[in-house]
C-alpha cells in the first residue's frame, strides 16, 4: 500500500537526483588496415530521471549498453553528446576538479566482488581508501567509520584486518556496497550485483541492498539481466537493445502490461518454476546483432516475429502509451 | 535395468569430500536435473562420471555402471573408447572449451575421426550435417570458422554439436547455459530437449537455476555440501519440497516473493572444508533444527521415487 503512494506521486513530485537528457555515446572503432573508422553507438539517445530514494532497473543482453550507460552515469567516461544532471546542475562539462567532487555522489558497485576487491588490501584499507582520498578525516575518525558501515552491511568487527581471499563471495559483495556507501553517495550504480552469486546469498545481498536504501533514501541504477529480480526491487525499468531504450516503464506497467514485442521475449525466455507463470515459449529466432554492424530501421527487426516491411527502413522512436510507460515500436498499437 | 548406476560415489581431495555418496540412477532417454549451489560438488559429480577427476583428487564408489558395464572395473583405453562415443559431455564456458588454433570443422571432424573414423570428404559432410542439426544457420560457411569467429551461443552449439557427433546415449551437460543470455539460453534448451527427443538421448542437466530444472527435467536432484540431499519427480519437488533446503532454496528466489518487502533468506553460508559440522550438514542454518540433528547425520529417506536426507522431513502443504 505503501508502494502505491510512492507510484502515485511518482512524476517530478520528488527531486530528481540524477537525470540523463538524450546521452549518446559512441566509439571509433578500427575496421581494419586502410578502412575508416567504423562507429559503435553503445549507447543512443538515453534519457531518464531518478529521483531520491528510487531505484531504476536497466535490463539487457550483451551488448545493449548496459556498462556504457554505467560508465557515463559514474563520470569515467563523458557522453558523446546529451546531458546528465547531478542534483539539477549539468555535470557534462563539469572541469576535473568538479568531476573529482561530484564523483562522490555516484558510487559503483561491480559484478564479479573476486574481481573488484584488490586482493593485497586489507577489507579496512579498502573501506578508508575513499576517505584518504576525499576527506581530511584523522586515521582513528577513518577506522570507526569503516566499522560502522561494515555493521551496516552485516559484517563483523573482526573482518576489518582481514584480506579479501578470507571471505565468501556474498561477503565480498557486501565489502564492495559498502565500499560504495563509505561517502554517502546520492546514487549508487549497481553493474550486476547478484548474478555471480548463489541464490540464497542472493537473497541476503538484495534485501541488504533494500534495507541500506530504506535507511539512507540513496538512488539506486540497478542493471541486471534477470528480470525476477528487476521485478523485486525496481521502481521504474528501462529496457535496452543494442544502446537503444525500446521501452521505459513503471515496474508495475512493464511487468503487468509489457508493450515491446523484445520486452515480451525477455520475459518469455525467463524459466520459471510454476506453470502458470510461464508463458507460451514463443523462442526468439537469431543472434543478439553486432553493434559494429547493427541492422537498419528497428534493431530488433529480424528477430521479431511482428516485423514489417516499415521496420527495415524507419527507426522507432519512443512513444508514450499512458502515464508510465513508453515504446519504441512501429506495430505496438496494432500487436495490443 | 538403468543406463547409469551410481551408487556412494565420493571423491577426495585430500581430506576435503567434494563429493560425498552420491546415488543417483538414470534410465535411458530420461532427463535429470541436478541442482545446488556452488560448492554442493555437481561439476565434480559430472567429472567422477566422466573420469576427469586428476590426482591428487580420489574417486570411490561401491558401484559406477554404464549400460550394465562397470566403469570402475574398465581398462583406461576402453574407458576413453566410451567416453565421447558413449557418453559426452559440454562445458559452462563455450569460449574456453573450443581450442581456439582450429577451425570448427577441424575440431568437429577430430571427433569423428577418432570415434568413427572415415576419409575426409566424409567426415566434412558429417560435420556439415552436425552443425545443421544444431541449428546453426548458414552452416557452410562456419565449417572454416574458428571459434573468436563465433558469439557465445554459437560456441555452445559447436560444442553440442560435437558432443552428439557418436550419438551418445548420455549426455552431461554442466551449466550449459549459464554463460548465455535469456533469449539466447532459451534457444539451447529448446535444442538440447530438442536432440534428446529425437534421439532418445539420456540427459544430465547440471544447473543452478532452479527455473531452467523446472522447465527441463523430468527428475531432480538437489545436492547440498557434497551430499544429494532430495530427489523427487517434478513438479513435486516444487510444489512439495521435503528437504528443508530445498524449501529454502525456493523461497529465496525472487519469483516466489513478488509483493513482499523482503526476500525470506536463510542465514549461513555452505560449509566449506573446514568448518563441516557433526551430524547434518543443514542443521546450523536449518529453521526446523532439533537435538538429534546436531550429532546424528540422516541418511536419505523414503522411497524411491522421492527421497530426503533428513530426520524430519517437511509434510506436504496444506
Amino acid at each position: 500500500m505503501n508502494d502505491a503512494a510512492n507510484e502515485a506521486a511518482r512524476p517530478t513530485a520528488e527531486p530528481a537526483v540524477l537525470e540523463a537528457r538524450a546521452l549518446n555515446k559512441h566509439y571509433p572503432v578500427s575496421a581494419g588496415f586502410l578502412k575508416p573508422k567504423a562507429l559503435v553507438r553503445a549507447l543512443d539517445g538515453v534519457s531518464f530521471t531518478l529521483a531520491t530514494g528510487k531505484t531504476l532497473a536497466v535490463v539487457g543482453e550483451s551488448g545493449c549498453g548496459k556498462s556504457t550507460l554505467a560508465r557515463q552515469l559514474t563520470m569515467i567516461e563523458p557522453p558523446t553528446s546529451g546531458a546528465l544532471l547531478l542534483n539539477g546542475a549539468d555535470v557534462t562539462h563539469a572541469d576535473a576538479a568538479l568531476k573529482k567532487r561530484l564523483r562522490q555522489q555516484v558510487q559503483m558497485v561491480f559484478q564479479n566482488p573476486f574481481a573488484s576487491l584488490n586482493p593485497r588490501k586489507k577489507i579496512g584499507h579498502a573501506l578508508e581508501e575513499p576517505l584518504v582520498i576525499n576527506t581530511s578525516l584523522t586515521a582513528i575518525e577513518r577506522g570507526e567509520k569503516a566499522r560502522a558501515m561494515m555493521a551496516r552491511v552485516g559484517l563483523r568487527p573482526e573482518h576489518h584486518a582481514r584480506y579479501p581471499h578470507m571471505f565468501s563471495g556474498g561477503q565480498r559483495q557486501r565489502v564492495a556496497i559498502a565500499r560504495a556507501l563509505m561517502l554517502a553517495p546520492k546514487v549508487v550504480v549497481l553493474d550486476e550485483p547478484v548474478s555471480a552469486l548463489d541464490v540464497s546469498i542472493q537473497a541476503q545481498v538484495l534485501n541488504l541492498l533494500m534495507d541500506l536504501q530504506d535507511e539512507t533514501q540513496v538512488a539506486y541504477v540497478f542493471i541486471s539481466h534477470n528480470l525476477a529480480v528487476v521485478e523485486l526491487i525496481a521502481d521504474e525499468v528501462l529496457v535496452m537493445y543494442l544502446g537503444k531504450v525500446v521501452e521505459q516503464a513503471s515496474k508495475a506497467a512493464l511487468f503487468s502490461t509489457p508493450r515491446h514485442p523484445y520486452t515480451r521475449a525477455l520475459l518469455a525466455s525467463t524459466p520459471r518454476i510454476d506453470a502458470a507463470a510461464r508463458q507460451t515459449r514463443s523462442v526468439l529466432t537469431g543472434e543478439l546483432p553486432s553493434p559494429l554492424n547493427p541492422p537498419s530501421g528497428c534493431a530488433f527487426h529480424k528477430r521479431c516475429p511482428f516485423t514489417v516491411a516499415r521496420c527495415a527502413t524507419e527507426v522507432p522512436v519512443l512513444e508514450a502509451l499512458g502515464e508510465a510507460q513508453f515504446v519504441a515500436c512501429h506495430r505496438v498499437n496494432e500487436i495490443g | 535395468m538403468p543406463l547409469l548406476e551410481v551408487q556412494n560415489l565420493s571423491v577426495k581431495f585430500g581430506a576435503f569430500k567434494a563429493v560425498d555418496g552420491v546415488s543417483l540412477s538414470l534410465d535411458a532417454g530420461e532427463v535429470l536435473g541436478i541442482v545446488g549451489e556452488s560448492g554442493s560438488g555437481k561439476s565434480v559429480t559430472a567429472l567422477a562420471l566422466m573420469g576427469l577427476i586428476d590426482e591428487p583428487g580420489r574417486v570411490d564408489a561401491t558401484r559406477l555402471s554404464f549400460d550394465g558395464r562397470d566403469l570402475l572395473a574398465m581398462r583406461e583405453n576402453e574407458r576413453r573408447q566410451m567416453l565421447g562415443r558413449d557418453i559426452a559431455m559440454i562445458f559452462q564456458d563455450p569460449m574456453a572449451s573450443l581450442n581456439p588454433c582450429f577451425t570448427v570443422a577441424f575440431q568437429l571432424m577430430e571427433t569423428l575421426r577418432i570415434h568413427e573414423g572415415g576419409n575426409r570428404r566424409e567426415l566434412r559432410a558429417r560435420a556439415l550435417q552436425l552443425l545443421r542439426d544444431v541449428e546453426i544457420p548458414d552452416a557452410e560457411s562456419r565449417l572454416d570458422a574458428y571459434p573468436h569467429q563465433l558469439s557465445g551461443g554459437m560456441s555452445q552449439r559447436v560444442m553440442v554439436a560435437m558432443a552428439i557427433a557418436c550419438n551418445p546415449r548420455l549426455l552431461i551437460a554442466d551449466e550449459p547455459t549459464t554463460a548465455l543470455d535469456v533469449t539466447i539460453q532459451a534457444q539451447m534448451l529448446a535444442l538440447l530437449l530438442k536432440l534428446q527427443r529425437e534421439r532418445g538421448m539420456a540427459l544430465v542437466l547440471i544447473t543452478h537455476d532452479l527455473g531452467v530444472v523446472a522447465e527441463v527435467a523430468q527428475r531432480v536432484a538437489v545436492m547440498y555440501a557434497g551430499q544429494v540431499v532430495e530427489t523427487a519427480r517434478v513438479p513435486q519437488l516444487f510444489d512439495a519440497p521435503r528437504h528443508p533446503y530445498t524449501e529454502a532454496l525456493l523461497s529465496a528466489l525472487p519469483e516466489h516473493n513478488i509483493g513482499r518487502r523482503r526476500l525470506r533468506s536463510m542465514g549461513g553460508v555452505v560449509p566449506g572444508a573446514f568448518d563441516r559440522p557433526a551430524g547434518c550438514l543443514l542443521s546450523p542454518r536449518c529453521p526446523h533444527v532439533q537435538a538429534r540433528c546436531r550429532v546424528e547425520a540422516p541418511a536419505l529417506q523414503g522411497d524411491h521415487g522421492a527421497q530426503a536426507r533428513c530426520f524430519f522431513p517437511l509434510a506436504a502443504p496444506t
